[in-house]
C-alpha cells in the first residue's frame, strides 16, 4: 500500500529533491499533498515525471485563516496523510539584534511554527488512530550548541519548531507516530538568496568537510527518518553538518 | 573617487556597525583597536562595504586584510 505524504514547503529545493526520492520506485497509489506559496508552478516537472502522484496546493501559511482553510480542504477531499514534513521558512537573513524586524519574525513565526501547530492537530487524530505515522522538520544545525551571531529570528523560530517535536514525540509514541527533525549545516539552495556570497563561501572554508551541505546530503538522512524501519527513533535533532556541529 | 571618500564612507560603515557615533578610524586600526571585531562582525563589515560600493568581495582578497589600510586599499582597487 503507498503513502500519503503531505508536504508544506515543498516547492523548495530539498522539498523537490526529498520528493523525487520518496516517488522513484513508490507502489502505485503513493500521492504528496504538496505546498507551495506562489511558486507551485515549480512542480511542473515533477508532476509530469510522476503523474497523478503530486496534488499541489496554493497555500500561504503565513495567514492562519488561510491555512484553516487549507486543513478542511484536506479532510474533506484528500486521503488522511500517513506522513507530514514541514519545511517552510522565510529565508535567514543575517543582521544585528538592533536591526531586529519584529514584523518579519511573526510572519516567520506563522510560516514555521503556528503552521506547524493547526497542522499537526489537523493530521496527527488520523496516524493515531492508525498506529502508524511519521513527523519531520527542517530544523538546523544553528540550535546546536553555540549559534552563530546575528541569526536571532532564525534560532528562535528553529528552536520552537525543535520544542515542538519533542514534546510532540513523547505523547504521540504510544500510537506509533514518530516525531524527528534534521538540522542540517548550510545548506546551498535557493534558501540562502539572501545571505551575502561572503557569508556562504566563509561557512564553507570553516566546515570541516571543507564544503556546505546541499539537498542530495540531507533528503537520505529525512528519507531514513520517514522510513518505517526509523519506527524506534523519535524525538531526535539529526545533525547533518559535516562536523561543523556535533552533539 | 579618493581615498578620503572612501575612508569616509567606510567609517560611517563602522560606526553604524560597531554601534558608535565617535568612532574614527584611520589606515592604522586593525581588529585588536575594536573590542567587537571578531570574524563575524567582519563579513558584517565586508557586506555593508560591499553593499554601499557595489562591489563583490572574493574570500581570498578579505582573508590576508591586517587593517582598515589593507581594506581601503582593496576598496580603491575595486571601485
Amino acid at each position: 500500500m503507498g503513502y500519503t505524504y503531505l508536504m508544506t514547503g515543498a516547492t523548495s529545493d530539498v522539498g523537490t529533491a526529498l520528493m523525487r526520492r520518496l516517488l522513484t520506485n513508490a507502489p502505485e497509489d503513493t500521492v504528496i499533498l504538496a505546498q507551495g506559496c506562489g511558486d507551485v508552478e515549480k512542480l511542473a516537472g515533477l508532476c509530469a515525471e510522476f503523474p497523478g502522484k503530486i496534488r499541489p496546493f496554493d497555500v500561504d501559511l503565513s495567514d492562519p485563516y488561510k491555512v484553516d482553510t487549507f486543513t478542511q480542504v484536506l479532510a474533506t477531499s484528500c486521503p488522511a496523510p500517513t506522513h507530514f514534513i514541514h519545511l517552510p521558512a522565510l529565508p535567514v537573513v543575517n543582521t544585528k539584534f538592533k536591526n531586529f524586524d519584529e514584523t518579519r519574525f511573526d510572519k516567520d513565526m506563522e510560516v514555521q511554527v503556528h503552521s506547524a501547530v493547526k497542522l499537526c492537530k489537523a493530521v496527527l487524530p488520523a496516524m493515531a488512530k492508525a498506529k502508524f505515522g511519521r513527523v519531520l522538520f527542517i530544523q538546523t544545525s544553528y540550535t546546536i550548541g553555540c549559534p552563530p551571531k546575528f541569526t536571532a529570528a532564525y534560532v528562535m523560530a528553529k528552536s520552537a519548531l525543535g520544542g515542538l517535536v519533542k514534546s510532540l514525540a513523547v505523547e504521540y509514541a504510544r500510537f506509533g507516530v514518530t516525531v524527528n527533525c534534521v538540522a542540517p549545516s548550510m545548506m546551498e539552495t535557493n534558501f540562502l538568496k539572501d545571505t551575502p556570497e561572503l557569508v556562504v563561501k566563509a561557512a564553507a572554508e570553516a566546515n570541516p568537510m571543507g564544503r556546505n551541505a546541499t539537498p542530495a546530503d540531507v533528503v537520505p538522512a529525512m528519507a531514513f527518518l520517514l522510513s518505517d524501519e526509523a519506527g524506534y527513533i523519535t524525538g531526535v535533532t539529526l545533525p547533518v553538518t559535516g562536523g561543523s556541529a556535533i552533539v | 573617487m579618493s581615498e578620503q571618500d572612501i575612508l569616509a564612507a567606510v567609517q560611517d560603515i563602522f560606526r553604524d556597525n560597531f554601534d558608535d557615533d565617535s568612532l574614527v578610524i584611520t589606515r592604522d586600526t586593525c581588529a585588536d583597536d575594536i573590542e567587537d571585531w571578531d570574524s563575524l562582525e567582519q563579513i558584517n563589515l565586508l557586506t555593508a562595504i560591499e553593499k554601499k560600493f557595489s562591489i563583490k568581495f572574493k574570500l581570498a582578497d578579505v582573508r590576508g586584510l591586517k587593517d582598515v589600510g589593507d581594506l581601503l586599499d582593496l576598496v580603491a582597487r575595486m571601485v
